[in-house]
C-alpha cells in the first residue's frame, strides 16, 4: 500500500520538480520574501502582588509549565574570605528544606512528577527554575514559592554541600581548559571579586546563617522578576502567585559598587607548566562592555576576524590552511556591569604553539591594518540579519531574555532595533572597531602547557617562546591545601 | 490532485502517547523516495525556522582495525568542499589532486610499509614536491564555502557529529531557505571530493590529543576496549592514533561509497513550512541520487566473557569506581527494565535535567552520598546502543574520610543483591516511569532535540520505536526488574575499574 502510494509519487513529482527550476549553485537560487517581527516586551510583561515583576508567555503547544525566578544577586556579592558561598548556596539551596517541608522531600516529590527544580547562583544574577506537567501546575508553583520565599538551610544538608566541594576542590587543576580561563581572568582583572577563588579555608568560613543573611537581604519580590511559559491562562496563573506572594515583603536595598578599575598586564608570554601533549592557548587583553554603542561594531568585526567559525580569518588560517588545531577562533566575551575579555584562542601540539600564535597575532594586526572585504562584511552582516529570529523559537528562554534586560536596566527595544543597529555597521566602523579593540602590541599571551617542547618550537617558527615577549612562568595553587602545585 | 495523493502518502501518524498527560501526539509526516531515502517532518509553525538534519547509518561500529576513526575523519571531509562546491575550475583542481595522491601514496608507503621509517631523503623530497602542489592548488579553492553559504544565510546549529552507530549533519535556517540545504546537502552525497585531505587528518589529530589531555580520556579507553573486546564498539569513535595516521584517501573514498547513499540516510525538517513543499524539494534534489548497494549489518557482537574482568588505572583524574555489565542491544524485553532500573538507582533529580553529581534522589545518592557519605557523586546508567548494550556504575570516593574505590564497589553489589531480592519499591518504578513520560514530552520542546531524536531511531528500529518504547516503559513490574538483575548483574559478565588520582601522565 505504502509502496505503490510511494511510485505514484515519485512519478508526480518528476513533473513538480521540473517546475522548481533548475539551479546548479547556491548563488542562483532565489527566495521568497520572509518578515518577522521580534515579539514586543511590553506584551509579556506584568506586575503581581507587591511589585513582583513577570514576563509571561502563553504556550498551549505541551502540556508543560515552566517558571523562572531571575533574582538580583550574584557571586560578586560575596566577601573575599566566604569565597565559594554561591556554590555551597546553589547545592544547598533547595536540599536545605524550607520552614514546612523538608529538603530530601521536595526532591523526592519533584523526581517523582517528573519535573525538575533547580537553584543556581551566577556572577550577578541567580535563579530558581522549576519545569512541571502542566496537570501538577498548582503542586509545582507551591512549591516552588515555598522553595523561594522560605528556604531553611537546615544545617545537615549544608554541611554536606560543603564536604563535597572541598573534596571537589582537589579537581580545580586538573582540566588545563578550565585552568586557562581561571588564570586567564586573573591576569585581566587582576585582584577583583570577579577572580575571586574558592579554597578549602574560605569554603570552611561559610555558614548556613550566611546563607540565610543572603536570603534575607536579597530575596524580595521588587529585587526578583519572573520568567514563565506553557499550558496555562493568564489570568489564572496571576490568581495563583498573586495569592503566593500575598504576604511577601519588599525591604530596602543599596547594591554595593564595585571597581572597574583594573591593572594593565604587562605584554608577553605567561607560561603554565602541565604535562600534557599540547599547548592551551588564549591571547589578548580586556575587551569592551555590551551596552557600549561600538559593540555592535566589535561584534561584526570578530565575525570576521576569529568568531565566526569556519567563515572567520583565524580558522581558515590556523585550521583550514595549516592544519593546526581542531579548535580556535577569537572572542569578545561580555559579563553585566564590567568590560568582558578579548581573546584569540587555540589548541594545538606543543611544537606549534610558537607558530599558531604568531599566525593569531598576525590576524590581529591586518583587522587593523586594512579595511575588511566586501564578501566578508556581506556574509558577517547577513548571518546577523538571517539568524536574527532564531533567537525566538523557545518561549521558556525568550521570556528569560527579556526579564535579564529590564534586570539590567538595558532599553527594552533591544530586539526591536537589533537589526538597524547591525545593518548601520559599516567597513569604515569596522576598522575603527579593530584599531579601537583589538592590541596585538598589549596581548598577554597566556599558555598551559609542556614548557620544553612549546619553549622548542617547530620547523614553521623554532623557538624560544621569547620571540613573542618577555616569559613569565605561573605557579598554581592547590586550593585544596594552599600550597604550590608540584608539576612533573 | 497533487495535493490529495500526497495528503494520503504523508501517512500522518498520530499516536496519543498516553492519556494522563494530556493529547500528547507525536505526529512525524514521513514520504520515501525512490532510492530508498527517507524524509520524515514535523511541521511546527511559529517562528519562521526550520531544522534541516541528515542521518547516515554509518559510524565507528562500521570500521575495522586500520581504519578506525574513519567515519569521524569522513565527517570531517564531507566540509571540504564537492565538484560544484568549494572550488573554481575543478578539472585543474582535480589534476593536482591526483597528483598529491600519487606522490602521498610514495610516501606512505615508504614511511609505513617499511619497519624502519623509510628513506628519510626520499620522504623529503617527495613531500616538498607536495607543499609545492599543495600551494599550487590554493588558488582553485574556495575556502569553506558550503559553511560560508549558510552562515549568510542564517544558518545556526550548524554542525556535524559522528557517534558509534550515527553521522549527522545539521543546520536551522530560515523558512524560506530550505531549498538550500536540498541543493548543499545533495551535492555533498552526489560530488564528494575529498580535498585537504591530508591537513584535513592533522586537525582530526588535534581533536584526538585534546582528548588525550581530557584527565582520565586514556583509561577510559582501555576500560571500553577491555570491555567491550571483538565487537566494533571496543574502539572509539575518535579512533586510534596509528590508524588516523596511516589512513588513505582510497579508505575515505571506499567509505564513502559504501555508506553515503540514500538507501542508507534520512532527512529531517521540523519547523515552519509546508510538508508538500518540502516532499517536492525533496524529489528534486534527493530523489535523482542513485541507489547504493544494501548494506549488511554488523557481525561481530560480544562474545560470552566467562569471567569477571579487573582493571586498575593512574594518572591525573579523580580516584573512581566503574562497574560494567553486559547487557542486550536498544529494542529488546529487557531495555525498558533495565532503564528503569538505571532510574532507580542512579537518577540524578529533575526528569533527567540536572543530572549534577550527587543530586536528586536515586537509591545510590540516597544511600552513599548522602547517609553513609561515602562518595562525592554515584550514578547508574543504561546505555542500550544498536548493537550490544552495557550498565554502567559509576562513583567518586570521599577521600577526605578515606574511603577507597574497593569500598564503593562493595556497597554497590550490597545494593545490587538487595534488589535481585527484593526489587524496588512500587513508587521508584511509578517515579521512573513518570520521569520517562515526562522527558518524552519535553523532548517535543525542542526543534533541534527533536530532529535528532526521531532521525536517529529511524535509522534504526523506526521512528515509531520512540512512543513504543515509551509503551514499553510504562509496563515495566517490579518481577521485571528481580529479573534483569539476576540476570545481568554477575560477577562473570562485568568488568570493574578501579582508578586512581596520580600526578603525571
Amino acid at each position: 500500500m505504502k509502496k505503490t502510494l510511494t511510485a505514484i509519487l515519485a512519478i508526480a513529482f518528476v513533473f513538480v520538480g521540473l517546475g522548481l527550476g533548475q539551479a546548479t549553485h547556491p548563488d542562483q537560487l532565489k527566495y521568497q520574501a520572509l518578515k518577522f517581527d521580534p515579539p514586543d516586551p511590553k506584551t509579556f510583561r506584568t506586575e503581581y502582588a507587591n511589585g513582583l515583576r513577570a514576563y509571561v508567555q502563553e504556550d498551549r503547544g505541551l502540556p508543560l509549565f515552566n517558571i523562572t525566578a531571575l533574582i538580583n544577586f550574584g557571586g560578586l556579592y560575596v566577601p573575599k574570605d566566604k569565597t565559594g558561598l554561591e556554590r555551597v548556596m546553589s547545592d544547598a539551596y533547595i536540599r536545605g528544606g524550607t520552614r514546612t517541608r523538608d529538603g530530601d522531600a521536595i526532591e523526592e516529590r519533584i523526581d517523582f512528577l517528573g519535573g525538575s527544580l533547580s537553584f543556581n547562583v551566577g556572577e550577578r544574577t541567580s535563579t530558581l527554575s522549576l519545569s512541571v506537567l502542566s496537570k501538577d501546575l498548582d503542586e509545582g508553583l507551591a512549591l516552588f514559592f515555598d522553595v523561594l520565599m522560605n528556604p531553611a538551610f537546615r544545617e545537615e544538608a549544608f554541611k554536606l554541600s560543603q564536604a563535597r566541594l572541598i573534596e571537589q576542590l582537589r579537581q580545580a587543576n586538573d582540566q588545563p581548559g578550565s585552568v586557562l580561563s581561571r588564570e586567564y581572568e586573573r591576569l585581566l582583572y587582576g585582584d577583583h571579586p570577579l577572580t575571586w577563588q574558592a579554597t578549602r579555608t574560605t569554603y570552611e568560613n561559610v555558614a548556613a546563617a550566611d546563607l540565610k543573611a543572603v536570603h534575607d537581604k536579597y530575596f524580595f519580590p521588587k529585587n526578583i522578576i519572573l520568567a514563565a511559559s506553557g499550558d496555562f491562562r493568564k489570568s489564572d496563573l496571576k490568581a495563583r502567585i498573586d495569592k503566593a506572594v500575598s504576604g511577601w515583603k519588599s525591604r530596602a536595598l543599596s547594591l554595593p559598587a564595585f571597581s572597574k578599575d583594573f591593572p594593565a598586564p604587562e605584554p608577553g608570554v605567561y607560561f603554565i607548566q602541565k604535562a600534557i601533549n599540547q599547548g592551551y592557548v588564549s591571547l589578548g587583553h580586556r575587551g569592551i562592555e555590551d551596552t557600549h554603542p561600538d559593540f555592535f561594531a566589535v561584534q561584526v568585526m570578530n565575525f570576521i576576524l576569529g568568531g565566526g567559525s569556519f567563515t572567520s580569518r583565524i580558522t581558515t588560517k590556523v585550521r583550514s590552511d595549516e592544519g593546526l588545531s581542531y579548535n580556535q577562533g577569537s572572542r569578545f566575551t561580555t559579563r553585566w556591569g564590567f568590560p568582558g575579555t578579548f581573546s584569540g584562542y587555540v589548541q594545538t601540539k606543543s611544537s606549534t604553539v610558537g607558530y599558531a600564535i604568531s599566525l593569531i597575532l598576525d590576524e590581529f594586526r591586518r583587522i587593523r591594518e586594512e579595511p575588511v572585504t566586501d564578501g566578508e562584511m556581506e556574509t558577517a552582516i547577513n548571518y546577523y540579519l538571517e539568524s536574527f529570529a532564531g533567537q525566538f523559537e523557545m518561549p521558556q528562554s525568550v521570556m528569560e531574555s527579556f526579564a535579564m534586560l529590564e534586570m539590567q536596566g538595558k532599553p527594552m527595544d533591544y530586539y526591536k532595533t537589533y537589526r538597524s543597529k547591525i545593518e548601520a555597521v559599516t567597513k569604515a566602523r569596522v576598522l575603527d572597531a579593530a584599531r579601537k579593540y583589538v592590541h596585538p602590541d598589549k596581548a598577554a599571551i597566556l599558555i598551559v602547557g609542556d614548557w620544553e617542547p612549546c619553549n622548542e618550537g617547530g620547523e614553521k617558527w623554532p623557538g624560544p617562546l621569547e620571540k613573542l615577549g618577555k616569559v613569565r612562568r605561573i605557579t598554581l595553587i592547590d586550593p585544596m591545601t594552599g600550597q604550590e602545585v608540584k608539576t612533573p | 490532485m497533487k495535493k490529495r495523493a500526497l495528503s494520503l502518502a504523508l501517512m500522518a501518524f498520530l499516536l496519543a502517547a498516553f492519556g494522563r498527560a494530556g493529547e500528547v501526539t507525536l505526529d512525524v509526516k514521513e514520504h520515501v523516495l525512490g532510492n530508498g531515502m527517507k524524509i520524515l517532518m514535523v511541521p511546527k509553525p511559529g517562528v519562521p525556522r526550520v531544522v534541516c538534519h541528515i542521518y547516515f547509518k554509518a559510524g565507528s561500529v562500521n570500521e575495522r582495525p586500520g581504519i578506525t576513526g574513519i567515519a569521524h575523519v569522513h565527517e570531517h571531509m564531507m566540509f571540504k568542499g564537492t565538484k560544484v562546491m568549494g572550488v573554481t575550475d575543478y578539472a585543474k583542481d582535480a589534476e593536482i589532486e591526483r597528483r598529491i595522491d600519487e606522490l602521498m601514496d610514495r610516501i606512505y608507503r615508504e614511511r609505513f610499509w617499511t619497519t624502519d621509517g623509510g628513506d628519510a631523503a626520499k620522504i623529503a623530497g617527495w613531500q616538498k614536491e607536495v607543499d609545492a602542489l599543495v600551494a599550487d592548488q590554493k588558488q582553485y579553492i574556495i575556502k569553506d564555502d558550503l559553511w560560508n553559504h549558510y552562515m549568510k544565510n542564517g544558518g545556526t546549529g550548524l554542525n556535524a557529529s559522528t557517534g558509534s552507530e550515527s553521522t549527522g549533519y545539521y543546520v536551522t535556517l530560515p523558512s524560506n531557505k530550505v531549498e538550500l540545504q536540498m541543493m548543499l546537502e545533495s551535492d555533498r552525497m552526489r560530488n564528494p571530493v575529498f580535498r585537504e585531505f591530508y591537513s584535513e587528518k592533522d586537525v582530526v589529530m588535534e581533536e584526538r590529543r585534546l582528548s588525550e589531555n581530557r584527565p582520565g580520556f586514556l583509561f577510559g579507553e582501555q576500560v571500553s576496549a577491555s570491555f567491550f573486546v571483538a565487537t566494533p564498539y571496543h574502539w572509539g569513535v575518535i579512533g586510534w592514533m596509528d590508524d588516523l595516521r596511516k589512513m588513505t584517501k582510497e579508505d575515505i573514498v571506499e567509505f564513502n561509497r559504501r555508506y553515503y547513499v540514500p538507501n542508507n540516510a534520512v532527512a529531517v525538517y521540523v519547523g515552519d513550512f509546508d510538508p508538500a513543499r518540502i516532499v517536492a524539494l525533496a524529489e528534486k534534489y534527493f530523489g535523482p541520487i542513485p541507489r547504493g548497494r544494501d548494506i549488511e549489518p554488523i557481525r561481530t557482537f560480544v562474545p560470552p566473557q566467562n569471567s569477571e574482568k579487573r582493571l586498575y588505572g593512574e594518572g591525573p583524574a579523580p580516584t573512581s569506581l566503574q562497574m560494567m555489565f553486559h547487557t542486550p542491544p536498544d529494542g529488546h524485553t529487557d531495555t525498558a527494565p533495565l532503564s528503569v532500573l538505571a532510574s532507580v538507582l542512579g537518577s540524578g533529580g529533575g526528569g533527567g535535567f540536572r543530572g549534577g553529581p550527587g543530586g536528586g534522589s536515586g537509591r545510590l545518592t540516597k544511600l552513599l552520598v548522602r547517609d553513609k557519605q561515602m562518595a562525592v557523586s554515584v550514578s547508574a546508567s543504561s546505555r542500550a546502543q544498536w548493537y550490544v548494550g552495557a550498565f554502567q556504575f559509576g562513583a567518586t570516593p570521599r577521600l577526605d574520610k578515606k574511603v577507597r574505590p574497593e569500598d564503593l564497589e562493595k556497597e554497590i553489589w550490597a545494593e545490587i543483591e538487595r534488589i535481585k531480592q527484593d526489587g524496588v519499591t512500587e513508587e521508584e518504578i511509578q517515579k521512573a516511569k513518570n520521569r520517562g513520560e515526562a522527558m518524552f514530552i519535553r523532548s517535543l520542546a525542542s526543534s533541534a532535540g527533536l530532529a535528532g531524536r526521531i532521525g536517529r531511531a529511524e535509522l534504526h528500529r523506526g521512528w515509531r520505536s520512540i512512543p513504543a518504547d515509551l509503551e514499553a516503559l510504562k509496563s515495566v513490574t517490579n518481577e521485571d526488574i528481580k529479573r534483569v538483575a539476576a540476570r545481568y548483574f554477575v560477577k562473570s559478565n562485568s568488568l570493574t575499574a578501579a582508578y586512581e588520582r596520580k600526578t603525571g601522565r
